[in-house]
């Protein structure tokens, strides 16, 4: 740590302070007694040339989740507590109530997506991963999502920008639509497949081969994955299944899915992005009891995600973490004694962001107010890129 | 009865052919044709196919799985109550209209359940259900949640004061009229309805939702949808699923198959990898019946009834001479030959 962000850190009891005031008078300037990173845009962000962050882990800790119930109740969030200790906490990050799909899409493309709720349709702009894919040359199989939403949430992966698009995309992983008991049932029913032989695989390829491309039958883009890729992508999934992932329970199983499948595939490919959409913090509309279980419940997960990443010894010093809801909650419990999203309030509208990382400054609460869709512009920064469509723009008081 | 776009003007008789039958299949019942059931068809009339298929439970029953899976009604959200799943056989007796059935749908609890909280709630009824942009009618919405918390209040033009009326003004709306239209048809006919036409059928509707399956039959006939087959177009993953089990099985499957590999394959950016194990599982299971490699004694003519069956084309000669040579090797599986093709993006495009 240099001298002039220690001389700014607060202490850890300082910082918890702050943490609880965030919650309780969440944006309204609540950590003014505190001593704050100034943090001009002007001073962000300014890349050195031996930066260390190789991999990234963005976490959607989506479902709408009130600073209330994290910074503002930490002994919910031991573990997000501790990562904003070691790195940058951005209590006021400034989200629109787009409906959980609009408002995580805008995350990952740093624009406010107007998409309908229930919208089963890709957006127009280009995402975090398309960027990364095409301009800073990532693979497929270094890109990758694991969701806890269902079917709407792989639209995520790549938009229909012209300029953009499938080739571009990550590979997504919804843990509960794949990893659950009646799709293991129904694979069990009809057996495992058995190994290909090379000359099986060969031949294989040469028939298919022989039919022509994707693009002769009317396909318009590049597959996501070539066929390397794909065939691991198979592997993963069939070994996958053999883990126990189908088992998870509770309340927060799916998001448990989507954070224990980004476990694995952090430990199995090291992707240099790592992204986990959660949702379940969403039960909130008729329970409060039940979305603080499960704001406990993922923190616990992240927490043993993190741990597993700085227990690598190929991840530990290069990998940066942000965590961030899409948005929060009302202000007020509703009739059912739950919490909707629509009241426009603070607790809706300003949420946390957390950053930790090597190249990041460490114990720092940066009181600027930044939004959502400025994460993208930053992630992209970090691999030497830029979001050249996106509105946000780079988080500022990041670098160390 | 209803204008026609200058391209959907009825086609002289045409006999099926095997591309148009295995479409009008996929998207009316959401599978391909049985054996028997190409058998029966080919070289038949599109009317007389018609008249079969619009008439059929089975079509209520794959329009019902569309409109669930339209409102995102699936996986631990798919309705269990008996309204909901007495909607096909009511559709198909006559004793419910298509409107009447969206109702239905949106008084479920599960559709309480996938949107709730009055925000979720009114929001997802104005984008789904009438097709507007919420984000451009604060107002709107601000008096729809009023209305869904019990108070009273004008909601798209009619009074209400309960959730209930939120659904059945919106289900009532011209707007809903032509939001469902312009959906069914650019479902049936894989483009956007021409702006006159859809007026005129939205209007119809509007005043009688039973003019549904005649707008249909429409539909079909017309020349958009012959031209719609020039651009092939990919199968979703239920009917992945359910073409492979028809294809290689010659059987739909049950429910409580299908939908746990659509949701599967649902969750994937890119199906490919495991569309390709399923077609595995299924050939290496044992439960299609192919015969042994060395037991095909016309070894150019099995390759060309299973490129007949499955692309609905015959084999051109360096396909054919490809894929023959394959079978003459020893070490060549049947299923090797049939997996090609199912995992080729050709045969997953109709």
């Amino acid at each position: 740590m240099d001298a002039m962000s220690h001389h700014h850190d607060p202490g850890r009891r300082r910082f918890l302070k702050a943490s609880l005031a965030v919650g309780t008078l969440a944006g309204a300037g609540a950590l003014s007694g505190l001593q704050r990173r100034a943090c001009a845009r002007s001073a962000a962000l300014v890349a050195p040339p031996e930066r260390r962050t190789r991999h990234v882990v963005l976490i959607a800790f989506a479902g709408g989740v009130r600073t209330r119930e994290t910074f503002g109740t930490p002994q919910n969030v031991p573990n997000l507590r501790a990562m904003a200790e070691e790195g940058v906490l951005y209590p006021r990050t400034r989200t629109a109530n787009l409906g959980h799909f609009g408002a995580a899409l805008s995350i990952f493309t740093g624009v406010s997506e107007a998409r309908g709720i229930r919208e089963n349709e890709r957006g127009g702009d280009p995402t975090l991963f398309e960027y990364l894919r095409k301009h800073a040359g990532l693979a497929a199989g270094d890109v990758w999502i694991t969701t806890s939403g269902g079917a709407q949430q792989v639209n995520y992966s790549y938009g229909l920008h012209p300029d953009y698009g499938r080739e571009y995309g990550a590979n997504t992983l919804d843990g509960d639509g794949i990893f659950n008991r009646e799709f293991e049932q129904v694979l069990a029913r009809l057996g495992r497949p058995r190994e290909m032989e090379a000359d099986e695989k060969a031949l294989l390829l040469r028939l298919r081969a022989s039919l022509g491309s994707d693009s002769d039958v009317g396909g318009r883009t590049g597959a996501l994955n070539d066929a390397e890729s794909a065939a691991r992508v198979e592997q993963y999934i069939l070994d996958e299944l053999t883990r126990g992932t189908a088992d998870v329970r509770g309340a927060n199983a799916g998001d448990a899915k989507a954070l224990r499948v980004a476990r694995n595939l952090v430990a199995l490919f090291k992707p240099r992005l790592t992204a986990v959409v959660l949702q379940n913090a969403d039960i909130a509309h008729g329970s409060y009891n039940g979305y603080v279980e499960v704001v406990r419940r993922n923190d616990a997960m992240i927490g043993e995600l993190w741990a597993a990443v700085k227990a690598d010894p190929a991840l530990a010093d290069s990998t940066a973490f942000f965590v961030l809801p899409e948005f929060g909650r009302d202000r007020d419990l509703n009739s059912r004694r739950g919490l909707d999203h629509g009241d426009g309030s603070d607790d809706l509208q300003l949420v946390s962001t957390v950053a930790w990382g090597p190249d990041f400054r460490r114990g720092v609460v940066v009181d600027e107010a930044v939004r959502t869709i400025d994460v993208t512009p930053t992630i992209c920064e970090l691999f030497g890129t830029d979001a050249r469509k996106a509105k946000g723009k780079r988080l500022g008081g990041l670098l160390a | 009865m209803f204008p026609q776009d200058p391209r959907t003007e009825a086609l002289p008789a045409r006999p099926l052919d095997r591309r148009l039958l295995r479409a009008l299949f996929l998207d009316l019942l959401g599978r391909p044709p049985l054996r028997a059931e190409l058998e029966r068809w080919l070289g038949a009339g599109l009317d007389e196919l018609l008249d079969d298929v619009l008439g059929s439970l089975e079509l209520r029953r794959h329009w019902l799985d569309e409109e669930l899976y339209f409102f995102l009604l699936i996986d631990n959200f798919r309705p269990g109550s008996e309204r909901v799943r007495a909607i096909p056989e009511e559709l198909h007796e006559g004793r419910l209209d298509v409107r009447q059935a969206l109702h239905r749908i949106a008084l479920s609890p599960s559709f309480d359940l996938r949107n709730p909280g009055a925000d979720t709630f009114v929001t997802v009824v104005m984008e789904q259900i009438c097709g507007l942009r919420v984000q451009r009618m604060a107002r709107e919405l601000e008096i729809g949640k009023r209305i869904y918390d019990g108070g009273a209040g004008v909601f798209l033009g009619e009074r209400g004061s309960s959730q209930s009326d939120i659904v059945r003004i919106a289900i009532e709306s011209r707007a809903a009229a032509r939001t469902f239209v312009a959906r069914e048809y650019e479902r049936y006919v894989h483009v956007g309805p021409p702006e006159k036409e859809l007026a005129a059928w939205s209007r119809a509707f509007h005043r009688d939702p039973r003019v549904y399956l005649e707008l249909l039959r429409g539909w079909l006939s017309s020349d958009a949808y012959r031209e719609r087959l020039a651009r092939p177009i990919p199968h979703s993953n239920r009917l992945f699923v359910r073409s492979i089990f028809v294809d290689l099985l010659d059987r739909p499957p049950s429910a409580e198959e299908s939908e746990p590999l659509r949701e599967a394959l649902d969750g994937l950016s890119d199906s490919g990898p495991l569309r390709s194990i399923l077609v595995r599982l299924m050939l290496d299971s044992g439960r299609a019946t192919l015969p042994e490699r060395a037991a095909i004694d016309d070894r150019p003519e099995f390759v060309r009834a299973l490129f007949l069956r499955l692309l609905r084309r015959g084999p051109r000669a360096s396909e054919l001479a490809t894929f023959v040579a394959a079978l003459d090797d020893p070490t060549c599986r049947t299923e090797t030959v049939v997996l090609a093709i199912v995992s080729h993006p050709e045969y997953q495009r109709y």
